[in-house]
């Protein structure tokens, strides 16, 4: 695999070709884990495990997979390397599973993961499906642990559950409620386009 | 021609897709199986330190000790097939597996109560749904702590009041809904406390 290629792959996952606030992809769960750092962190994990084996499996086998049934085998492999995150955090982590509950299980209909598989594992050797999975995961990551860092300290004046606000602070109730998710994301995206990608926008205008 | 075509449409893609789940659900197996004890492990732990809380026992670190203090100390009752009455230290005190509406779903505590059945030993929440940072909160220890040696029923006040009458207990700012729940749930355990202990004697 030419280093080029690997590099532009991993670069444009993570900035301009960012699965969330280029793609707008995997909104669901950026939205509903992300008012405590904690669980984003461990959600950020699992997506991460399942973007980058899933796309490496899914390489692998991607010339003996059936064009009519694609679709199928790729859920079942991302399904069940879901199902060994839940089943790894709830032998081992058994707190955090529970609060995290059916999220885990829910990454399988993170479109990010399906998408990837689509989109690049299905055309591309492994090696390189192997590091688009592992980009487009921290991708993703960051984009979450920056909207839970923002959310939980205004919304609970904490960071991994730890105070940092002094007693001045006001907790924002609305930062931890579904409303104060769109709020973080729209403003993220605003920011991240406005000012990070704003050269490229005009470039293409 | 046409038979290998045939194979290679309709045949091939069932064959391949039988295939990949057995492998799969294979490895998946293998790794359920591995952990299967663990897990179990992990969920009685989870409900043997809840009974202590709610009974007022203090909880122990290590798990060993958790099993040791609680096959002491604690009888368990079935009530529809799981464990829902713990009897403590022989009758000095119970622990009730009592449920009721949250916001989001089913909220499933265990309120202990003296052998009066009147004052609360504790409660401990094994089950719930409630709002990450807002009802969720329910889970901290100074909420839970609150109603240890109090008699329902309660009223609610603000979270932040800090003068409270002994029928009073604090809500959660932001969670009015769920702060409801849970005094109706424990408003109402008492009742449902002493049919439980009848119906497993």
């Amino acid at each position: 695999m030419a280093r080029g290629q690997a590099k532009k792959v991993f670069v444009g996952a993570i900035g301009a070709d960012n699965p969330v606030f280029a793609q707008i992809l995997g909104i669901c769960s950026t939205l509903a884990v992300t008012n405590n750092f904690r669980n984003t962190v461990v959600m950020s994990l699992g997506v991460l495990f399942t973007t980058s084996l899933s796309g490496f499996t899914v390489s692998l086998l991607r010339k003996k997979i059936p064009g009519r049934v694609r679709m199928m085998a790729e859920t079942l492999i991302i399904a069940s390397y879901v199902i060994i995150v839940d089943i790894v955090l709830k032998a081992y982590l058994p707190d955090i599973s529970r609060q995290l509950g059916p999220y885990v299980g829910l990454i399988i209909t993170n479109c990010i993961i399906m998408g990837r598989a689509e989109a690049f594992a299905l055309n591309n050797p492994p090696g390189i499906s192997l590091i688009d999975g592992v980009a487009s995961g921290i991708g993703y990551s960051y984009v979450l642990l920056v909207i839970a860092f923002f959310r939980e300290l205004m919304g609970s004046g904490t960071i991994f559950g730890f105070q940092v606000m002094g007693d001045w602070w006001t907790n924002w109730a609305i930062m931890v409620m579904p409303p104060g998710a769109f709020f973080m994301l729209a403003i993220f995206i605003w920011v991240v386009k406005g000012v990070f990608l704003k050269e490229k926008e005009e470039a293409k205008a | 021609m046409q038979e290998v075509s045939f194979f290679k449409e309709r045949v091939y893609p069932i064959l391949f897709m039988v295939f990949l789940t057995v492998v799969f659900i294979s490895a998946i197996s293998g790794i359920y199986l591995q952990t299967a004890s663990l897990v179990e492990e992990n969920e009685t732990i989870f409900l043997k330190r809840a009974v202590l809380f709610s009974a007022g026992i203090p909880v122990p670190e290590s798990n060993n000790e958790i099993n040791r203090v609680y096959s002491e100390r604690v009888k368990e009752y079935m009530v529809n097939g799981k464990p829902g009455v713990f009897e403590v230290n022989g009758g000095e005190s119970y622990a009730f597996r009592i449920s009721g509406p949250g916001l989001w779903g089913e909220i499933e505590a265990l309120i202990g109560f003296d052998e009066d059945l009147k004052t609360m030993t504790g409660i401990d929440f094994i089950k719930q749904n409630e709002t990450p940072g807002l009802g969720a909160r329910i889970e901290e220890e100074w909420f839970k702590a609150q109603f240890r040696g109090k008699t329902p029923p309660f009223s609610l006040v603000r979270e932040d009041e800090e003068d409270i009458d002994p029928d009073e207990v604090n809500a959660i700012t932001g969670a009015t809904n769920t702060s409801n729940y849970i005094r109706d749930m424990i408003n109402r355990s008492p009742g449902q406390a002493a049919e439980l202990l009848e119906e497993v004697r």
